[in-house]
């Protein structure tokens, strides 16, 4: 993992120092509202419902043991007892106090975390794969990139107020985890002809009232002009990106009324004048390189009794069916951890549940946590023969639900339980859907089956790219649901398509039983959900969703 | 009729106006019969931005012998979150409690319209 | 007046603005003037009794239309309507990195002092702030990150710079 030097640690102090200056001023009145919000926002503060909230940025989805502490310690001391892990894999805290911020971001510091924009019109956290570094099909390890991308962009003076927010998202395997093609940029890391490294480069995806999937800008970008190349994109965004109207204001707009091709040309043209001036040297890029090699995955540990255990003892198996996954190194396994327990908040974690996910990566995991845009953790590297240990802890600590990629593995934003921006209730909804298929035998029998909830168009919910996709809408003050199928945020990206009228809150559940039961009656030789919709169309969907409908 | 609510700069807490101050339960609040005297409150209350933040006002309905909110969002604001019963002012307890959980009546919080057509 | 702040050789003083911005329409009578971006391109100007050049820039208003007019131009007025239209901060570093003005670069409309060390950094050498600040205010402000991690406009090193030298 990349380690904050002196220099990091003094960008990140010097960021504290100066929003405690805000505050102050906004405090004291100097500062209006006005003035003050943008600023808060740029260090991930909101005013929501009931109380602020502090987004801290968990950069490219990466945390160590004494970060993971540290954010428990700001739960157990400035919150209540609990944070929340988001789509863009921060984690937020609901009940903070404005006066207390100041002192929460010098705990944060301490520990080499922050807040600094994740929120606001700027360059937000990237998003990386949260298998990196494990995953067997990876080209290389993505978060070199990412964090070179953090520093570049954290307080860049030029891009700092953007028309829009602006988001990021890198990817080196095949099966993009980070649905890189709904982000404003998507960089998948590619091999060229010669065997360099480079970038294929979306541009212009999106999510929220105008969803697209973005299309190929530049399809080998080679890696050592990646930062010239962002400046040419960011610069042409910042230049003509609308201002007039915040619903037009994302790049995706701008590329979508320019053409994919108009806008590479403007693209081209800056970033033949900016030319190899704007990239970062090898010699930094060598620099963060090393400090992600992991010279102890080297050797192949013996797995122990993990078969044995897995044979004899069928909890430990399902858990190991849907909550492992393959690592590069063989003797060792990615474990998934679901914060989808049933009756709990999609994407709540506990302060002691923090705790005990930090020791878990101390003792037997190289000290690496993950968060996922699916909002669930992940140990990346984990024994073979360490596995049933960590699952016992997991399970006393109610993180074993054996769920990953089910039908109760969904994400739901806050929703208007906790957002200022919300028009319906997102956790509810995805809590009763979750219980209505907790039968573990049933949910397996389904297979994969990505539910995604967002309580409002702004789409923090992700609901564009589920695979069943849940939109809360208000309709004559009461609490309706939109549902969409057939969307993808993997490789296969797909914005999911309108199934038909809203349904009240109630009718809701139903709706998706009835869905799932037309596609157990649909299926052929082990497709998943996705792939029987896909084949048969919406029609058998939307019959059942709306049989008895007048 | 009408309550006044806002944010409370310091922690961000929901408020209600209750005689050129701010309180936290809404059972506590001033009521406002009559738009001027409403639109007189809100007056007074935007003239202190360093107390709290964006006041607004919000329609009312009796339910159990208290003013709830016609709204459900702003049911929501006045109870605390659906998910947590423990979190939010719903901790309390009481009968002003049960009245906002059992409140009818949605509607669309036309304070809060105002609110961004305001901006 | 209103406040004029300037930056010189890493120093901030309050000074005297002596410029005066004519509207379209208004004749030049001498002294120093700011003219729109339209009027200097139509060339109309008379330079009356030596006074200073200045162009005033709305945000919409593209650099590049100067290029070629620049060693007529003593300043450059980049305008802020609403602080978070961030335009300018791309004009004023294409001015100074691309076209290569060495002229004065000024900040102008709602402008805050939350926003001085991203102006310097691009390349801002003036400032007129909406906000009240006063010069230490100012300079406190700009002055409160100790490290930067891009190259701008102004020559500070990029943070990987200073690490190479460890």
């Amino acid at each position: 993992m990349y380690r904050y030097d002196a220099v990091d640690r003094a960008v990140l102090a010097d960021r504290a120092a100066e929003f405690r200056d805000q505050v102050r001023r906004r405090l004291s009145g100097e500062l209006t509202e006005d003035q003050f919000k943008p600023l808060r926002l740029m260090n991930g503060l909101y005013l929501q419902l009931h109380a602020y909230m502090l987004r801290v940025a968990v950069p490219y989805g990466s945390l160590d043991p004494r970060q993971m502490r540290a954010l428990a310690d700001i739960a157990r001391r400035f919150d209540r007892d609990y944070g929340h892990f988001t789509t863009r894999t921060n984690i937020q805290f609901n009940w903070i106090r404005l006066a207390d911020a100041p002192e929460i971001l010098d705990v944060l510091a301490a520990a080499d975390l922050h807040a600094i924009q994740t929120s606001g019109n700027c360059i937000r956290n990237v998003t990386a794969d949260p298998y990196a570094g494990a995953a067997a099909d990876e080209l290389e390890d993505p978060r070199v990139w990412c964090e070179a991308i953090r520093q570049w962009s954290s307080l860049h003076p030029e891009f700092s107020f953007l028309p829009r927010k602006f988001k990021i998202a890198v990817t080196a395997s095949p099966h993009d985890r980070t649905a890189a093609k709904v982000h404003d940029i998507g960089l998948l890391l590619r091999r060229g002809r010669d065997g360099a490294t480079g970038f294929e480069v979306i541009v212009g995806g999106g999510m929220g009232r105008t969803p697209y999937v973005g299309p190929t800008l530049k399809a080998f970008l080679p890696s050592d002009r990646l930062f010239s190349y962002l400046e040419a994109v960011l610069r042409v965004y910042n230049r003509h990106g609308r201002r007039d109207n915040i619903y037009k204001a994302r790049i995706k707009i701008l590329v979508a009324a320019l053409g994919a091709e108009a806008f590479g040309r403007e693209v081209e043209a800056e970033w033949e004048k900016i030319g190899s001036g704007g990239d970062l040297p090898g010699s930094e890029i060598a620099r963060i390189r090393d400090s992600f090699t992991r010279p102890e995955l080297a050797d192949s540990p013996a797995p122990g009794d993990f078969e044995v255990r897995r044979a004899a003892e069928p909890a430990f198996a399902r858990f190991v069916r849907n909550n492992l996954k393959a690592h590069k190194l063989p003797g060792y396994a990615i474990v998934d951890v679901s914060l989808k327990g049933f009756g709990e908040t999609p994407g709540d974690i506990t302060a002691d549940q923090m705790d005990v996910v930090a020791d878990l990566a101390e003792r037997f995991g190289l000290d690496e946590i993950r968060s996922t845009h699916e909002q669930n953790l992940v140990l990346p590297h984990i024994r073979l023969a360490d596995v049933h240990t960590v699952w016992k802890a997991l399970d006393a600590a109610r993180l074993a639900t054996p769920n990953i990629n089910l039908i109760s593995d969904i994400i739901a934003c806050p929703g208007l339980d906790y957002c200022a921006l919300a028009n319906a209730r997102a956790i509810c909804v995805a809590q009763d859907i979750a219980r209505r298929f907790e039968a573990p035998d049933r949910a397996e029998a389904i297979g994969e089956l990505k539910i995604k909830i967002s309580g409002c168009i702004n789409a923090c919910g992700h609901h564009h790219v589920g695979h069943i996709g849940i939109l809360g809408v208000d309709k004559k003050g009461e609490e309706f649901y939109q549902l969409t199928l057939g969307g993808s945020g993997a490789e296969d990206a797909a914005v999911g398509k309108m199934l038909g009228p809203a349904l009240p809150i109630d009718r809701v559940t139903d709706a998706v039983e009835a869905i799932v039961d037309a596609y157990l009656l649909h299926r052929k030789d082990g497709e998943r959900f996705l792939d029987t919709l896909r084949r048969t169309g919406d029609a058998p969907f939307r019959e059942a969703v709306y049989a008895d409908a007048h | 009729m009408k309550a006044l609510t806002a944010n409370r700069l310091s922690d961000g807490e929901v408020v209600f106006w209750k005689s050129g101050a701010w309180v936290e339960r809404l059972a506590d609040a001033d009521v406002f019969v009559a738009e001027d005297t409403a639109a007189t409150a809100e007056t007074s209350a935007r003239a202190q931005p360093t107390m709290a933040i964006d006041p607004y006002l919000i329609d009312l309905v009796e339910t159990a012998g208290f003013w709830t909110p016609v709204s459900y969002r702003e049911r929501i604001r006045a109870l605390g979150p659906s998910n947590h019963e423990r979190h939010g002012k719903q901790a309390d307890g009481g009968d002003a409690v049960e009245a906002l959980r059992h409140a009818h009546g949605a509607a669309r919080s036309s304070g809060r319209v105002n609110l961004i057509r305001r901006k | 007046m209103p406040m004029l702040i300037r930056l010189s050789d890493g120093v901030f003083s309050q000074v005297q603005d002596d410029f005066v911005r004519l509207g379209d329409d208004e004749p030049v009578a001498g002294g120093d003037v700011i003219v729109s971006l339209g009027r200097l391109l139509s060339g109309d100007l008379v330079r009356a009794g030596g006074g200073r050049l200045g162009v005033w820039l709305e945000p919409e208003d593209e650099v590049e239309a100067l290029a070629g007019r620049l060693d007529q131009v003593d300043l450059v007025a980049l305008a802020f309507p609403k602080f978070r239209d961030g335009r300018a901060f791309t004009s004023a570093r294409l001015l100074r990195e691309r076209l290569g003005f060495a002229g004065e670069v000024r900040a102008v409309g709602d402008v805050l002092q939350d926003q001085a060390g991203f102006m310097v950094r691009c390349g801002f050498d003036a400032f007129s702030p909406a906000d009240g600040s006063t010069v230490e205010a100012w300079a406190a402000a700009a002055g409160r990150h100790r490290h930067v991690y891009q190259r701008a406009a102004d020559g500070r090193a990029p943070a990987f710079a200073d690490r190479g030298s460890f």
